[in-house]
């Protein structure tokens, strides 16, 4: 990212081709639809571009471009009268997560994906930073503005309930 | 442990959706055109063009000595010129040629005393009778440049005053560049002290054969007093001294 901010268009390529499948997949998983998906997607690689000069390497790359993900993710849920907090936590689980529903599904990725979607957003978000990103528990908690404990325990539910989901079958 | 692990694999199992190509090359253009739009770099250039700086500044330089250089040479010449069309355009001959040379005045007339133009004269400074000259150099006066013959040779006498103005005016006109050029220190010049000797002493032969002696005694002893080494040749020295 430095090497571009000094004016190397090559750099962006590079990066852009590192994080493009992973960061896409994240999107759209997170907002389960593609045209937002795309959307919010070019919208994170505008401000990755717009801030190429005062970029500071204060963190991972990785972690600096999934803060900017997570920040769109939140205006997006935002506009859509949806509030990322409002779904954290397991104490409220979504209906759509019920176990017992999700069993009908013939195939574990079926369920795994279906179970994927019914995750509180706080949940998936941190389950796909650490799949898709590849973020470790302290940088999911930078690139979502949370402490570790919490987003320890978001992807630890994260996890949980998907095992379920699969293992229902 | 193992759980999380077996939930990353089957996870990777899904199916890898990717962005469409054309966001892809939106995303990438967009990239290269803010890099090449991007301001001036603050840094030093390095490589080959390390010296496009210094040579661009040193041809700065250099036009920039030359170009005022140019204009500085220029300048007097233009100011000469500016400041002495105007008063020799707005009167072209009349304070050049003395008044007993006008063609309007009839041969027959008394003679004006000179003492009026030798006033104008001499209250003229050196420095506008120098501008004048050049100008003159460079624009001789309606009437020279009007001069309808070409002179005959000095060596004929005109036939009558006017015909000897004309003479001597158009003398002026093909002669200039070759006589020589006055001494600044002259105190009073009449018009004839402004051309050649030649036409200076033809001018003084003139005013004898008008009878105007006085005239022609001033003009010949400051000729004298203007070039002392000169020697009048003695047919022209009968023609200007009184006899």
């Amino acid at each position: 990212m430095l090497a571009y901010g000094a004016g190397d268009a090559g750099a962006f390529e590079t990066l852009y081709a590192r994080h493009r499948g992973g960061l896409f997949r994240f999107v759209l998983r997170a907002v389960k639809d593609r045209g937002a998906a795309e959307e919010l997607f070019q919208e994170v690689w505008v401000r990755v571009i717009e801030a190429r000069e005062r970029y500071a390497p204060k963190a991972r790359f990785i972690t600096w471009l999934y803060t900017i993900a997570h920040n769109l993710l939140v205006d997006h849920w935002r506009k859509k009268g949806l509030s990322l907090v409002a779904l954290d936590g397991d104490e409220v689980p979504s209906e759509s997560a019920n176990p017992a529903r999700q069993a009908e599904a013939r195939e574990a990725l079926a369920r795994l994906v279906q179970a994927l979607e019914s995750l509180p957003a706080a949940q998936r978000e941190a389950f796909l930073l650490h799949e898709e990103g590849g973020l470790s528990v302290a940088q999911i908690a930078a690139a979502t503005g949370v402490g570790e404990e919490a987003a320890k325990s978001r992807l630890r539910y994260a996890m949980t309930k998907l095992k379920a989901a699969v293992d229902d079958g | 442990m193992a759980d999380d692990d077996d939930i990353s694999r089957r996870y990777r199992e899904l199916p890898r959706e990717e962005p469409p190509h054309h966001l892809d090359d939106a995303i990438l253009a967009a990239a290269r055109r803010a890099v090449h739009t991007r301001p001036a770099p603050l840094v030093v250039p390095s490589g080959r063009q390390r010296w496009y700086f210094p040579l661009a500044a040193a041809a700065i330089i250099v036009l920039a000595v030359a170009v005022t250089m140019h204009v500085e040479r220029e300048q007097p010449t233009g100011e000469v010129v500016s400041s002495a069309t105007a008063p020799v355009a707005a009167a072209p001959s009349a304070r050049e040629v003395p008044e007993e040379f006008r063609t309007e005045k009839p041969p027959a007339e008394k003679p004006k005393p000179a003492a009026q133009p030798e006033r104008r004269r001499k209250v003229e400074s050196a420095d506008a009778r120098q501008s004048r000259n050049e100008l003159r150099d460079a624009a001789p006066p309606p009437e020279l440049q009007k001069a309808p013959e070409p002179a005959p040779p000095p060596a004929a006498p005109a036939q009558d005053a006017v015909g000897g103005v004309a003479q001597s005016a158009s003398g002026l006109r093909l002669e200039r560049t070759e006589a020589p050029k006055p001494a600044r220190a002259a105190s009073s010049l009449s018009a004839f002290a402004q051309q050649s000797p030649e036409q200076w002493l033809q001018g003084i032969a003139d005013l004898r054969k008008q009878r105007r002696h006085e005239e022609a005694d001033k003009e010949l002893a400051e000729f004298r007093k203007r070039y002392p080494e000169y020697k009048i040749p003695p047919a022209m020295r009968e023609r200007v001294e009184r006899r």
